[in-house]
C-alpha cells in the first residue's frame, strides 16, 4: 500500500494512481471460489463461446468492481475509508487482456467529525484505448493533518 | 403520426411507445415490487475474507494483519467493503441450476420467462460500519422496481433491489441499490 493520503493534500483533477491488472483464468477460478459462483461463462469457455456467443470466458463483473474498490481503497490509505461505490456494468472483459482502473478527484468536503474530510471521485475501469468497461464514483473519508 | 415517430425513434421508455407487443414482465413479477425478497443470516469469518482478499489478490494490511488493523483504530482486521455481500450466501443444490451454471430456484429469483438472458445492471453501495470475524450479518433484499425499457439494442426488463445489511447490535454496516438487465 502506498502512503497514507490526507485531505489536505488532495485537489480537485487529482488522479489516483492507476491499477493495471491482467486478469488470469487461475485469478478468475480463485474467485469464483470465494464468491461460490458456478455461472459457467466463467469457466466453460465452450459454453461461453458456443452458447453464449462471447469470444472467450468473461472476467467477473464483480471481480472487475472489486479491483476498482481496490485501486480506491490502496490510494485512501490505512486512516481512509471507503463511504460509497457505485458502478455500472457497460462492457465485457477477457482473460489475457490489460485492465486499467483508474479515478480523478471532482469534488472535496469538510465533514463534521473535524478529523476527516469527504472526497469525491469519478472511477473506472478500462481497457484498450481507453474503451470504458466499469463507469462508476465513490466517496471517501481521508483523515487530516491538523 | 410525425410525432409519434419523433418519439419512438428517442424514447428509452416504455411509457412513451405505441405497441402492441406482450409485456416482458408478467403479473407474477410485477406484484413482487415492493415486496421483501430475500432474508439471509450469515457469519463473517476471516479465512473467508481473506480468500476473497487474495482472489482480488488485495493485500491490504487491514484484512491480513490485526496488528497494523488495530494500529489504525479497529479491533481486529476488517473485511474489505464489498466484501458483505457475501457474507449470507447460502448452500446451492446442484439440481436447481439454470442451464448456465448460475442459482435458478432461489427465492431471489424474478420470474421473467420471456427474458432469460440475465446480465448485471449497476450497484451503489453504502459502507457504514466496518465488519468484523465472528459478526453476524443479516441481509434484507427487497424489489425496489421491475420497470420494461427500450434500448439501441431492444427491449429489456430492468429489475432493481434494495439491500440493507445489519450486524448482530442490529446496526447497518450497509446498503446497497444493484440492478440486473434481462434481455429476451
Amino acid at each position: 500500500m502506498a502512503d497514507q493520503t490526507y485531505f489536505e493534500d488532495v485537489s480537485v483533477g487529482d488522479s489516483i494512481p492507476t491499477l493495471a491488472v491482467t486478469v488470469d483464468p487461475t485469478q478468475m477460478f480463485f474467485f469464483s471460489a470465494a464468491t461460490y459462483n458456478g455461472h459457467r461463462i466463467h469457466y466453460d469457455k465452450t459454453w461461453a463461446t458456443e452458447v453464449e456467443g462471447y469470444p472467450d470466458i468473461l472476467v467477473h463483473g464483480p471481480l472487475q468492481a472489486a479491483l476498482l474498490a481496490r485501486a480506491v481503497t490502496d490510494w485512501v490509505g490505512a486512516d481512509g475509508r471507503l463511504v460509497s461505490y457505485a458502478i455500472q456494468n457497460r462492457a465485457s472483459a477477457f482473460p489475457g487482456e490489460e485492465l486499467r482502473f483508474v479515478g480523478t478527484v471532482t469534488a472535496k468536503h469538510d465533514a463534521d467529525d473535524g478529523g476527516h474530510g469527504l472526497v469525491d471521485l469519478e472511477i473506472h475501469g478500462e481497457k484498450g484505448e481507453a474503451e470504458v468497461l466499469m463507469p462508476g464514483t465513490a466517496t471517501v473519508s481521508l483523515p487530516k493533518r491538523g | 403520426m410525425k410525432n409519434e415517430r419523433r418519439l419512438l425513434k428517442n424514447s428509452t421508455d416504455q411509457r412513451m411507445r405505441v405497441s402492441t407487443e406482450e409485456s416482458l414482465i408478467p403479473p407474477q413479477a410485477s406484484k413482487l415490487i415492493g415486496t421483501e425478497q430475500a432474508r439471509a443470516t450469515g457469519i463473517v469469518e476471516k479465512k473467508q475474507f481473506q480468500r476473497w482478499a487474495a482472489a482480488v489478490k488485495d493485500r491490504n494490511p487491514l484484512y491480513f494483519d490485526a496488528g497494523f488493523a488495530r494500529a489504525h483504530g479497529y479491533r481486529d482486521v476488517v473485511a474489505p467493503p464489498l466484501y458483505v455481500q457475501y457474507v449470507t450466501l447460502g448452500v446451492t443444490d446442484q439440481a436447481t441450476l439454470r442451464p448456465d451454471g448460475t442459482p435458478g430456484g432461489q427465492s431471489g429469483d424474478i420470474p421473467l420467462p420471456h427474458a432469460p438472458r440475465r446480465m448485471a445492471g449497476g450497484e451503489t453501495w453504502q459502507f457504514h460500519a466496518p465488519l468484523y470475524d465472528g459478526d453476524v450479518i443479516t441481509a434484507t433484499r427487497r424489489v425496489d422496481d421491475i420497470t420494461e425499457k427500450h434500448g439501441r439494442s431492444g427491449r429489456f426488463v430492468l429489475v432493481t433491489w434494495l439491500a440493507e445489511y445489519r450486524n448482530q447490535d442490529d446496526v447497518i454496516v450497509a446498503e446497497a441499490r444493484s440492478s440486473m438487465i434481462a434481455r429476451p
